[in-house]
């Protein structure tokens, strides 16, 4: 086995392309999408120029999340518009609201949309009050009225977490390293583990049969080293976002990327098994791209899942161990939990390496692949 | 030494291999013969014990080894028709590799590394990677690699396909000097007669799966004692000339190439005169016609109506 992995290692320092593509993609991807949220919160920056009497309307934009309202003054607005540093800004007047636009793009009308929400609010609000005293009653209470039953709206809403004990939060950040991170160590891995597939229709394999090499000693040896690489490339991108991107990951890198070991073995697994369904290299190539993307989207790498509420494809991420890589990487990192709490998803994807593991191999031997 | 005992082979409806017997003795070099498809490599991966066989038995030094196969395993070496070797790796690390899976280490193991580069002409390129050899320089040292751990029966399928003649040479030069110098048993496996009838001492012709002539070059050819093959040569044919050939009744297995034409008669009939006249009436510009001594190509022939390599 040693000298298999010792091979291997040969084989990868003279040839680290695909290990340095797919590592370099999920670090360019996360920290491209990353940096798109200029100072660090969410949403796209807008530049807002304040005239005066209309301070509530910018207090009221500031809170919202979907774009980054941030004062100027006027000339920064027009310089940053005629920069292309931004393509659309905004003049808040105490009755009336421009949108200049720089470059024609989709989000000046979400724009428009938004500031013309407050403004509406706050319209309505003038209407309540006036409607208030008029009729001899106290503005402030029939105000404050109006925003609970906003608030609180009609229907009792109740939100869950993966683990169903409390309200979702989401960090885009730690989902998209993680996202990212899990995604394409699927195809790190997958290449690694169809080398198998090529030596054995090399003849490589039949050599090692021959010889007093176990037929266990074989895969163990093929099989350690696809995840050795996959798990190195998700460490390198955590620690290249923990270390250069000042991503804290709540202070539990560590326990994330021990956590995330089950992950990568169950990848390893999967990958034998899918190999062991195909019939020759090109078959697999063509079929680990579409399963590549497919896990990923089912199993949240692109979006939260929180967001999804097709319970097919909710039942299709149970089956899916992006899933739960995410959720270790999201319950350490967002939610703070422990290890035991997050024993849940360690225990399924450790099921899923004994299970793949052992048809893909039964499988392998069975069909003389 | 080493027996195949009516072995057959059957892939879900093909039957690739139908009731072959086969023995070796040590020191021998043993030719397996026949074109594409003829059965030869699952032959040779039951008689190397990487397929079972359906039915039949493989024995070495009288014990089966179908279902015990590691005495066999440690005896053989085995050359595949495909280039088995890490491409990424150099010459010297891919010796190495599969030494050290050979359980050989240390000093021993870099001394049968010397030794094999030296037998394959590769000492000089020890360092160089597989990828960017010659397909010779592969072939090479993909027997290199079933020589390291000293095997006793060397099994080489197709060790020569796709490589110059200046490599095949050498390659067939190695294979005679192991067998005189280490009395290493060879098997060895080609659609090149002329490679068989260079390096073997008995002969094992296969076509479609079946056994269908064996016994020393010599033995072989005699099956056509009685019979003559003529070769006539010509710029052009006209296809007159062929038919009138191909329905002559003491004429068979009329081959037809671009510029020759190879054909058995019994011996007793004198076919030359008739030929001649043949070929002036059809207008042939003949340039030869002679009477071949027998080759394996020509045993082939008579025994199959195709040629080795159609």
């Amino acid at each position: 086995m040693k000298g298999i992995l010792l091979a291997r290692v040969r084989e990868f320092i003279r040839n680290p392309f695909i290990f340095l593509l797919f590592t370099g993609m999920s670090i360019l991807f996360a920290w491209v999408v990353s940096s798109m949220n200029v100072g660090g919160g969410e949403g796209l920056p807008v530049p807002v120029y304040v005239e005066e009497g209309a301070g509530a309307y910018q207090s009221s934009l500031e809170e919202l999340e979907a774009f980054q309202f941030y004062t100027v003054d006027k000339e920064t607005l027009e310089e940053e518009l005629k920069e292309g540093k931004v393509d659309t800004g905004v003049i808040l007047s105490e009755d009336h609201f421009n949108i200049l636009i720089g470059v024609e793009s989709p989000n000046a009308g979400l724009i428009q949309q938004t500031v013309e929400e407050v403004y509406t609010a706050a319209i309505q609000e003038t209407f309540i009050r006036e409607a208030a005293m008029d009729e001899g009653m106290a503005p402030e209470s029939i105000v404050s009225s109006y925003h609970e039953s906003v608030t609180e709206g009609t229907f009792d809403l109740s939100i869950h977490s993966f683990s169903g004990e409390e309200g979702w939060k989401y960090d885009g950040n730690v989902h998209r390293v993680g996202g990212f991170a899990l995604f394409f160590s699927i195809y790190t891995i997958a290449y690694g583990v169809v080398k198998i597939l090529t030596e054995k229709r090399m003849g490589v394999w039949d050599r090692m049969i021959l010889s007093p090499v176990k037929k266990s000693e074989m895969y163990a040896g093929n099989l350690l080293y696809s995840f050795i690489e996959g798990y190195l490339q998700i460490v390198i991108i955590f620690l290249v976002f923990y270390f250069w991107r000042g991503l804290t990951f709540n202070d539990r890198i560590i326990d994330i990327l021990i956590m995330l070991i089950p992950y990568a073995l169950a990848i390893v697994a999967m990958s034998i098994l899918i190999t062991a369904l195909v019939k020759n290299v090109e078959q697999f190539n063509a079929v680990i791209s579409i399963i590549a993307v497919s896990l990923a989207m089912i199993g949240g790498a692109f979006w939260p899942l929180e967001i999804v509420s097709n319970p097919v494809l909710l039942f299709l991420a149970k089956l899916n161990p992006v899933k739960y890589g995410l959720d270790i990487v999201q319950g350490a990192a967002v939610y703070g939990y422990s290890f035991t709490d997050l024993l849940q998803p360690i225990s399924i994807l450790t099921l899923m390496t004994v299970l793949f593991t052992g048809i893909g191999i039964h499988l392998m031997e069975r069909r003389h692949i | 030494m080493l027996e195949l005992i009516d072995i057959s082979k059957r892939f879900k409806k093909v039957e690739a291999v139908k009731s072959l017997n086969m023995f070796i003795e040590q020191g021998e070099i043993i030719g397996l013969l026949g074109p594409n498809g003829a059965g030869k490599s699952t032959a040779i991966s039951i008689l190397s014990t990487l397929i079972e066989p359906t039915e039949g038995d493989v024995r070495f030094l009288k014990k089966s080894v179908v279902k015990k196969p590691s005495p066999l395993r440690k005896a053989i070496g085995v050359v595949p028709q495909e280039i088995a070797l890490y491409q990424q790796l150099s010459a010297e690390e891919n010796l190495l590799f599969f030494g050290r899976i050979y359980h050989l280490k240390g000093s021993e193991l870099k001394q049968r590394v010397n030794e094999v580069l030296e037998q394959i002409g590769l000492t000089d390129k020890r360092k160089v990677i597989v990828e960017s050899f010659s397909g010779g320089m592969k072939r090479r040292l993909n027997i290199g690699v079933a020589m390291l751990h000293k095997p006793q029966i060397l099994i080489m399928d197709e060790p020569t396909v796709g490589i110059d003649p200046q490599s095949r040479s050498y390659i067939l030069e190695t294979v005679k000097n192991l067998n005189r110098e280490n009395q290493m048993t060879v098997v060895y496996t080609s659609h090149y007669m002329e490679e068989v009838d260079y390096l073997c001492d008995r002969i094992y012709i296969m076509d479609q799966g079946n056994l269908i002539a064996s016994g020393t070059n010599e033995e072989i050819k005699q099956i056509l004692s009685s019979e003559d093959t003529i070769s006539i040569q010509a710029e052009r044919w006209s296809n007159e000339f062929i038919e009138h050939l191909k329905g002559h009744p003491s004429i068979r297995n009329v081959h037809v190439e671009e510029k020759e034409i190879t054909l058995i008669t019994p011996k007793e009939v004198n076919v030359f005169s008739e030929i001649i006249s043949m070929t002036e009436k059809y207008g042939i510009d003949l340039r030869s016609l002679h009477v071949k001594s027998p080759t394996l190509e020509d045993v082939f022939l008579h025994l199959t109506g195709r040629a080795l390599r159609d």
